[in-house]
């Protein structure tokens, strides 16, 4: 494609106006004026088991000058709006962009990756199929990109327009704080002027109290007052015996720094940041006092080498630290010796490269390369490789000759071959060569060896913002073999300007906050109070609501375990289901089912008694994963029914229980007086009454967990209405009846005697506690056992079977650790009372009782 | 059969995509750098009406809600903050404040490092139930929890029926901190709200919170700094600056 007619300018043929809204002319509306839309590609996404539709715009800016791919993701189908599109991933098509397709794809799963800068790759797939007509097909995109990426580098720019993606920003989410702090750099980074002096000598084993001269030459060169010094030293001692005696050693070193100490540069105070040795070789940082305080994180290592590389007489020492944002190495070495050991010093030279690390706090280490701004500075012990026959340089020479020996400068031709100091540089030296000298002259070495002379002794950088401003040697110290050598550099060292950085801080802050309080999943709930009217005793009613998702994310929700019930809801309400995922822009119903049965009314009425508002049946928390929680209130007033009343308060009605409000049963509930309008509750008489004239075995089993026979609730209806009407069940019913009127109330019927009874030995024995009981309770229990007894002198009962079945009920126990003969105790309990020894037994208790079973 | 072979290739490539999934969205596979250093959890409580959401709307939005609906529920809100340096996320959980819901909401006060106990200064009633929810408060936090009692809507200054001084003199006598704000105007919200957290960073650093404990309220995240830089720790070095 000819780059004229691709080059973005606004009026692309594809993005003109079109009546209907197009899928183009939509994405097309997410951009701005200059920016132009030029095809759309339909690409999915799957992320965990979901599909993700979505698609991918082809994009250029005007301004710019540069084309990206947009992705977005499709909140809504079919699109009809741009808000409906949310961008997801943002590519811009520069140097490193790729798009890759994968050889794995087969026809039915295609899918290719796009990767930009260091991302990792985003996967996308495709259909065989497009959907949208105005969408192109996958080589007419993937020929599109590389013709725009192609045209974008391989041309020349447009005159004045510098290629830039900076359009981009304003599609690109907002990353973590430090991300977005480090984008937003240039906007609190200044770079302040920092003078550094490194200097180097190799002090040939003399001790610094020999030396009556000043350094001074040495070390307070240059006018400026220097910010920082990192001095190395070599040779500090070098006699076997120093070297093995530590004390002595590190006594020298001392001195030496307290000697630098006082030479160094007049107009300001300095101190030691830190001094590290090995052996011979040792690295001493000062820093002007008032910057002391702007270092941080300052580490030491060595590199030991030389002999069997342990023993440390050559090798390298390191300093590293962090000044305001920039971090800051300083190496001093001392390499392998000899004209012919080139290869020596390089291996020396790469093993403490690669060995040399600053431990940090945790698992990170930092090397030498990790830092902005290195100094390596040292005897390299690089030599002149001159030709045969070449004459050896007089004592004072011009630079032309220095020029012409340097050219055979070994450490120049290593670096130039990169096979050491790669990415160091070094500054002109125009200095006499530093090594070997005669000790006291300035005289090339006289000696048997003749060694010839070389630049030893050097200061190589590597880093940006980083300026020399003086290199040399000193000839006027001659204490040593090697002339000392200095170099000076101004480094623009990376400062945060405070107040600024706070400014783009809390802006950064801010950002954040609002993305994550924004991007907070939501549900709406369509109705907060799931209303149940009257709800009646084991009658299910069921609701249901619905819960939607209108935010652009999946969100999960569920109903929150409540500490109080340890369960998302009381006994007598069912959910379904408790938790599930909505898609964007779905919704489903919640079924809410209040059942108030055998085993929850217990429950409820206790609720009913200590409430405060008696109509709240439950409160139901929803809770939207890292979101909020709703409560939703389920209310319902339940028409009260003798079950699971007490018989204290089934004594104190005055008229059929059906016809009470629950607030008049929750009185009688509360009433403790022992007053009672009737022996025993009309209820469990009427039952008895009718149960007397059926025959058969009519108490087979009991479990109050089986559901209730179909007249059930007829039956209730009877009994709560005192009806005259004919009994409306069989006679099953009405034993089921029976057996849950007693079963039902929170406390056993002969409690608080249970443990007591269960204990008892005798007839008479229990007969004590009986008699303790409170009327209903006794009238109801003396009832009960001479109606069954009469069934089981008359052969309808088997007076084992009914004696487990009662005996389970009457002394139902709350306990959970009922002793292992509770079971045999029951019944063994009950056959006393039902068994047919006395018949007068019980004739002479409550004539009531006894009477009535006479009619 | 080629159908079966689709959809089986389908289930394999997305389980490949879940293991992706999931071992980005490990936290101990990827060292993805904290925002924070501490998160703190807060409550806000108090009677319905009081202000609590409009609190926290002009807490983390710096904008007043005006007809703010009643909050059914829980709702939460974040923001970042600086103490002493160190960046805290504040996770703030605004309750719902009718009374039908006191039992519901007595869940949320668990592990809440500070409580924003606020009542209405136009609406007695709002003040005299304060009692009953510092109970609730007592007895549901840690003895470390900080309650900071907020007097909103002190920008209707004509029809106030609560006083400054009571207030304080109630707040002085039950160690709470005290201050009257205003959801409206903005007075005094940021003060309340980092002022408890400058409290609670001051229990932490003199040891009376315990970090460890569960229901601290307080999550410490080391910060990890991605590369060499950035740090603060100057301390640290002059304590290793030894030859």
């Amino acid at each position: 494609m000819e780059r004229g007619s691709n080059y973005p300018n606004g009026a692309d043929a594809s993005a003109a106006a079109v009546p209907v809204k197009t899928t183009l002319s939509i994405v097309q509306e997410r951009f701005k004026a200059d920016e132009t839309v030029h095809l759309i590609f339909e690409a999915y996404q799957i992320k965990g088991q979901e599909h993700i539709e979505g698609l991918l715009a082809l994009v250029s800016s005007a301004s710019g000058g540069t084309y990206a791919i947009i992705s977005f993701s499709l909140l809504r189908t079919p699109l009809s709006a741009s808000n409906d599109l949310k961008i997801n991933k943002v590519f811009p098509i520069n140097a490193s962009f790729k798009l890759t397709t994968d050889s794995k794809a087969s026809k039915t799963e295609q899918q290719f990756d796009l990767c930009t800068d260091d991302d990792r790759p985003t996967k996308y797939y495709y259909y065989s199929m497009r959907t949208d007509p105005v969408a192109v097909d996958f080589n007419e995109f993937c020929a599109k990109v590389n013709t725009c990426k192609k045209t974008m580098w391989d041309a020349e720019l447009p005159s004045g327009a510098a290629l830039n993606f900076r359009w981009l920003d304003d599609y690109r989410e907002i990353g973590e704080v430090k991300h977005e702090l480090k984008k937003r750099e240039s906007e609190y980074i200044i770079y302040k002027d920092v003078i550094v002096y490194c200097a180097t000598w190799n002090v040939n084993n003399k001790p610094c109290w020999d030396n009556k001269n000043t350094l001074r030459p040495w070390l307070a060169s240059g006018k400026k007052a220097p910010d920082i010094y990192a001095i190395g030293l070599q040779e500090l001692e070098n006699t076997a015996r120093a070297m093995l005696n530590g004390n002595q050693m590190q006594m020298f070193a001392t001195q030496w720094v307290r000697k630098m100490l006082e030479n160094l540069h007049d107009d300001m105070e300095y101190e030691e940041l830190q001094s590290v040795r090995l052996s011979g070789i040792m690295l001493t940082i000062f820093v002007r006092k008032n910057l002391r305080q702007h270092i941080v994180r300052c580490r030491v290592n060595s590199v030991a080498r030389g002999v069997f590389n342990t023993l440390g007489n050559k090798g390298g020492v390191a300093v590293s630290f962090q000044l305001n944002e920039a971090s800051m190495c300083f190496v001093n070495s001392h390499l392998a010796a000899h004209m012919g050991n080139v290869a020596e010093r390089n291996e020396d030279y790469k093993a403490i490269d690669d060995y040399m690390r600053f431990e940090e706090n945790g698992p990170q280490v930092r090397t030498i390369n990790d830092h902005d701004h290195i100094f390596w500075l040292g005897d390299l012990n690089y030599r002149i490789q001159e030709p045969n026959g070449q004459q050896r340089p007089g004592p004072m020479c011009d630079a032309q000759t220095f020029e012409l020996m340097l050219q055979y400068d070994q450490l120049r031709t290593e670096m130039s071959y990169e096979r050491c100091f790669k990415g160091y540089t070094e500054g002109e030296i125009k200095f006499a060569p530093t090594y070997k000298y005669d000790v006291g002259t300035d005289t090339y070495d006289t000696g048997e060896k003749q060694r010839a002379p070389a630049y030893c002794d050097r200061v190589l950088w590597k880093g940006k913002l980083i300026e020399q401003l003086e290199y040399n040697g000193v000839m006027e110290i001659r204490e040593s073999d090697h002339k000392p050598v200095y170099a000076i550099f101004r480094v623009k060292i990376k400062t945060r300007d405070d107040d600024k950085y706070r400014k783009v801080l809390a802006e950064v802050l801010k950002a954040v906050d609002k993305r994550e309080n924004d991007s907070q999943p939501q549900i709406t709930t369509d109705r907060l109070n799931i209303e149940f009217g009257v709800v009646r005793f084991n009658e299910p009613a069921i609701r249901d609501f619905n819960v939607s998702n209108d935010c652009p994310q999946q969100v999960d929700f569920k109903f929150k375990v409540k500490d109080s019930h340890n369960d998302i809801c009381e006994k007598w309400l069912h959910v379904d289901p408790r938790a599930d995922s909505l898609m964007i822009d779905s919704a489903r119903s919640i079924r809410v089912r209040a059942l108030i049965d055998a085993n929850s009314v217990t429950g409820l009425l206790k609720m009913i008694c200590t409430a405060v508002d008696k109509c709240v049946l439950d409160i139901l928390i929803l809770h939207v994963r890292s979101g909020r929680d709703i409560f939703i209130t389920v209310t319902g007033e339940y028409q009260p029914s003798c079950f699971g009343l007490s018989m204290e308060t089934l004594c104190r009605t005055e008229r059929p229980i059906g016809e009470y409000t629950l607030d008049e049963v929750k009185q009688l509930m509360l009433d403790v007086t022992p007053v009672y309008r009737v022996p025993m509750p009309r209820e469990y008489f009427l039952l008895i009454d009718y149960l007397h004239n059926q025959r058969g075995q009519l108490f087979q089993s009991y479990d109050r967990r089986q559901p209730l026979s179909s007249q059930f609730n007829a039956v209730r209806d009877w009994l709560d209405s005192w009806s005259n009407d004919p009994f409306p069940g069989t006679p099953q019913t009405a034993a089921e009846a029976l057996l849950l009127l007693l079963d039902l109330p929170e406390q056993a019927l002969l409690e608080p005697f249970v443990d007591d009874l269960l204990a008892s030995r005798s007839k008479a024995d229990a007969e004590r506690y009986i008699d303790l009981l409170s009327d209903p309770k006794r009238n109801v229990f003396k009832h009960l056992c001479l109606f069954l007894c009469e069934g089981v002198e008359r052969g309808d009962y088997d007076a084992n079977n009914v004696a487990t079945i009662f005996g389970r009920i009457l002394l139902r126990s709350s306990k959970c650790n009922v002793t292992i003969d509770y079971h045999s105790r029951c019944n063994e309990f009950m056959q006393r009372f039902i068994r047919i020894e006395n018949p007068d037994t019980v004739s002479g208790g409550n004539g009531h009782g006894g009477a009535s079973l006479q009619t | 059969m080629d159908v079966k072979l689709h959809k089986m290739r389908g289930v394999v490539n997305k389980l490949y995509e879940r293991i992706d999934y999931l071992i980005e969205n490990c936290p101990n596979m990827t060292a993805a750098p904290y925002n924070y250093n501490y998160i703190f959890k807060y409550i806000i409580i108090g009677d319905m009406g009081v202000g609590k959401s409009c609190l926290l709307h002009q807490f983390t939005e710096k904008k007043f809600m005006a007809n703010c609906p009643h909050t059914i529920g829980v709702e939460f809100g974040t923001r970042i903050i600086e103490v002493d340096d160190k960046k805290i996320k504040l996770q703030i959980w605004d309750t719902a404040g009718q009374e039908r819901f006191r039992a519901v909401t007595r869940s949320y006060y668990r592990g809440a490092a500070g409580a924003l106990m606020v009542y209405d200064i136009t609406r007695r009633s709002t003040y005299n139930h304060l009692s009953s929810w510092l109970t609730d408060t007592r007895n549901l936090t840690n003895p470390s929890t900080v309650i900071f009692l907020i007097g909103n809507k002190s920008d209707l200054e004509s029809t106030r029926e609560v006083t400054y001084e009571e207030a304080k003199e109630f707040a002085d006598e039950n160690g709470l901190m005290f201050l009257e704000a205003s959801a409206m105007t903005g007075q005094n919200v940021e003060e309340a709200f980092l002022e408890t957290a400058r409290k609670i960073y001051q229990n932490i650093q003199e040891g009376r919170l315990d970090l460890n404990a569960s229901e601290s309220g307080v999550q410490h995240r080391p910060s990890q700094p991605s590369r060499p830089s950035l740090s603060s720790e100057a301390t640290h070095a002059k304590d290793q600056c030894s030859c």
